[in-house]
């Protein structure tokens, strides 16, 4: 059974990719299912959040949920 | 440095370091061999300069008493990347406290100048008093050591950073340059006076390229000695880079944490401008006196955007890796790179951009440029020009100065303009005073006098606690946005265990991105060490040191006349909380008022007779 996902990618992560995109991924995917699938650098990848709050790779998703992933931020 | 121990933290009075003391009074100076008392003078920088500082009772920024400590940190000049730092230090003329006195601050910069005063054979060198007549001073090397020089520099007055620097290269070849520009000259009206050091791509390219000691108006303190300018002059020493060190700039390179400010075409992220694109995703990018407003108005100075326009290059400072700056130049018709205009960093081009309403590239830049040129602190005077904006935006019946607005290039260009030639110390003279002029201290984002950096306080309590500048000596500024902590707990050991251990890159001779992170007591640090100079160090003695540097400066504070009610945010934070931020919040009266309890907890004690 598939469950709807929201993307969200901030920053480098949406070149050549996208900014938001709605996709259907099994039940019981978790975010680095989703990071996987999108081939994005864990080099870069610094904030997972789910509906907005901070998460970490491990949680699972689940239908409607949006998955904001962004690179990391340092200071300047 | 002589080196007579391999056991830096048991015997550093086997180290010494070389120290030469001008009296700018009479052109007397002394040149010493001065034994370490402790691992911080090891390291240097502030670790070394603030204990000097603590033995002298200073009541006024500007007076004969107040010395200014140039010195380098250990690794300043070596094969370890990033060892390009020079450190500024003295009693600043724009941090103090509400009782009136002056605060211990310093200021770092990279840039090559920090590395060839090292390949002198100095270590440091102390201005004492004041010279009667503008002079530059002449550090170079000689068969007998280092060689320091007082020159008249009357034709260097009135040119910018840039400018002076270029002047000086006629004169000196093999060498690099720290300057000030018109605004440390004028230091009667400015206090946010930084310096600027030359990089190896200004010098030969001829474009204003410069790096900065920014923060705490050390270039005042410059001006006020009537020093324009220091040159170092020396063959450069760099030794090879041995397979030890080689493994550790590899990982600063591709395995630490600088990887994501590499380029975008190198697979990073871009550099600082990149935090942008991230702190907007919570509507957290600072917009018109850190007042965001929860639209898409930041968008306008992504990366993406600018890069339509504008010709945009990835540079790096000397043998650096990491390629953090990105400069930016226009773009001619057939798409190439047209004249240069600035630097962008997340800083200076929030500060200067989006937070006073400049939404346009090519004027941030501009503003940027201006700033650099002028050698003022883009910080205090981006956040300075916001509080003017803010207060017209509240009285718009009753402006003050030339009555500009937000997002008002010309009149604010003309503020930056007659701050840097000295004719308007409302803004030269920071938020803090001009907010007291007002009567309307609310909204001037400053912590204890000194303006805070392009994150927004509601996303970082931990300003209150840092000793020399917001974001670069308390390293709090992500423990929200980026690690989500929200709890007390969390922000109680960021603040007095993790998160001091930034100001140790301030000692050492490092810059923060060579593992922001962590600090120096690190495997990393340990490595370079051993085969640099032979030490042997555990790196939690380095950590040790480092939490005692920043406690002293800590206690300094206390010294120079602060109250525990002054490490504090700015007020509107916690009387109008904007609820347009996507944060939680952790800026509550509540929730300040426990960490303060819990923090102060924890300091009290070992604060306890660090100081006079």
């Amino acid at each position: 059974m598939a469950i709807m996902i929201t993307v969200k990618l901030v920053g480098v992560f949406r070149i050549d990719r996208f900014k938001e995109q709605r996709y259907p991924f099994p039940s019981g995917s978790r975010a680095t299912d989703v990071i996987e699938a999108l081939k994005l650098s864990r080099r870069l990848l610094g904030i997972i959040l789910i509906n907005g709050v901070h998460a970490s790779e491990e949680d699972q998703l689940e239908n409607g949920d949006i998955l904001t992933l962004m690179p990391l931020i340092e200071g300047g | 440095m002589k080196i007579n121990t391999t056991d830096p933290a048991a015997h550093p009075e086997q180290i010494l370091y070389t120290r030469c003391t001008i009296d700018l009074s009479n052109g007397q100076q002394t040149i010493e061999e001065v034994p370490c008392r402790n691992l911080e003078d090891v390291l240097g920088g502030f670790g070394r300069s603030f204990q000097d500082l603590a033995q002298r009772q200073i009541a006024n920024a500007y007076c004969d008493e107040n010395p200014l400590i140039v010195n380098t940190g250990l690794l300043t000049g070596s094969t370890a990347m990033t060892g390009m730092r020079t450190y500024f230090s003295s009693y600043s003329p724009i941090k103090g406290s509400l009782k009136g006195l002056p605060a211990a601050m310093w200021s770092a910069g990279s840039g090559k100048f920090g590395a060839k005063f090292k390949w002198t054979g100095l270590d440091e060198l102390i201005f004492e008093n004041r010279s009667s007549q503008p002079v530059y001073v002449v550090i170079s090397e000689s068969e007998t050591g280092p060689h320091i020089e007082l020159k008249p520099a009357e034709h260097l007055i009135g040119l910018s950073t840039h400018d002076k620097m270029m002047e000086l290269q006629k004169e000196y070849d093999n060498a690099h340059f720290a300057t000030i520009g018109q605004a440390g000259e004028n230091w009667e009206n400015v206090t946010m006076g930084a310096v600027a050091l030359s990089t190896e791509n200004q010098l030969k390219s001829g474009e204003d390229k410069c790096r900065f000691a920014g923060r705490g108006g050390m270039g005042n303190i410059m001006g006020y000695k009537n020093i324009v300018a220091l040159v170092a002059q020396s063959e450069d020493k760099i030794k090879s880079v041995t397979a030890e060190v080689k493994k550790v700039n590899l990982n600063v390179i591709k395995g630490g944490g600088a990887a994501r400010l590499q380029p975008i075409n190198r697979g990073g992220g871009g550099g600082t401008w990149a935090a942008y694109d991230v702190l907007q995703a919570f509507h957290a990018v600072p917009v018109n006196n850190f007042r965001p407003q929860g639209n898409d108005i930041p968008e306008k100075l992504f990366r993406e955007t600018v890069e339509k326009d504008y010709f945009i290059e990835s540079q790096a400072c000397y043998r650096c890796g990491i390629t953090c700056h990105n400069n930016i130049s226009e773009k001619n018709a057939d798409g190439g790179r047209g004249e240069f205009l600035a630097k962008f960093d997340y800083e200076p081009l929030n500060l200067l951009g989006t937070n006073i309403g400049i939404h346009e590239a090519g004027q941030a830049a501009r503003l940027i440029q201006l700033s650099d040129n002028y050698g003022m602190d883009a910080i205090s005077l981006g956040v300075t020009i916001s509080y003017v904006l803010s207060y017209n935006e509240r009285h718009s019946d009753q402006p003050i100065l030339n009555g500009a607005q937000f997002g008002d290039y010309e009149k604010i260009r003309q503020l930056i303009i007659q701050a840097g030639e000295g004719k308007l110390p409302e803004v030269g003279c920071g938020s803090m005073r001009l907010s007291q002029q007002t009567g309307e201290t609310d909204y001037a984002y400053h912590v204890k006098g000194l303006e805070i950096a392009a994150y927004q306080p509601e996303s970082n309590p931990g300003y209150a606690w840092a000793i020399a500048g917001g974001h670069m000596s308390m390293g709090t500024y992500g423990l929200l946005t980026r690690e989500g902590k929200t709890d007390i707990d969390s922000w109680v050991k960021g603040i007095t265990v993790d998160k001091l251990h930034i100001v140790g890159f301030d000692m050492i001779g490092l810059c923060k991105f060579f593992d922001i992170n962590n600090g120096i007591g690190t495997q990393m640090v340990v490595d370079c060490l051993r085969s640099e100079f032979g030490f042997v160090v555990e790196g939690q003695l380095i950590r040790d040191a480092v939490r005692r540097a920043f406690l002293l400066g800590l206690a300094l504070e206390f010294r120079q006349g602060y109250e525990k009610s002054e490490f504090c945010l700015p007020a509107e934070v916690h009387k109008n909380p904007n609820g347009q931020i996507e944060l939680p919040n952790i800026t509550s009266e509540q929730f300040f008022a426990q960490l303060e309890k819990r923090v102060w907890e924890i300091f009290d004690p070992e604060l306890e007779g660090l100081v006079d």
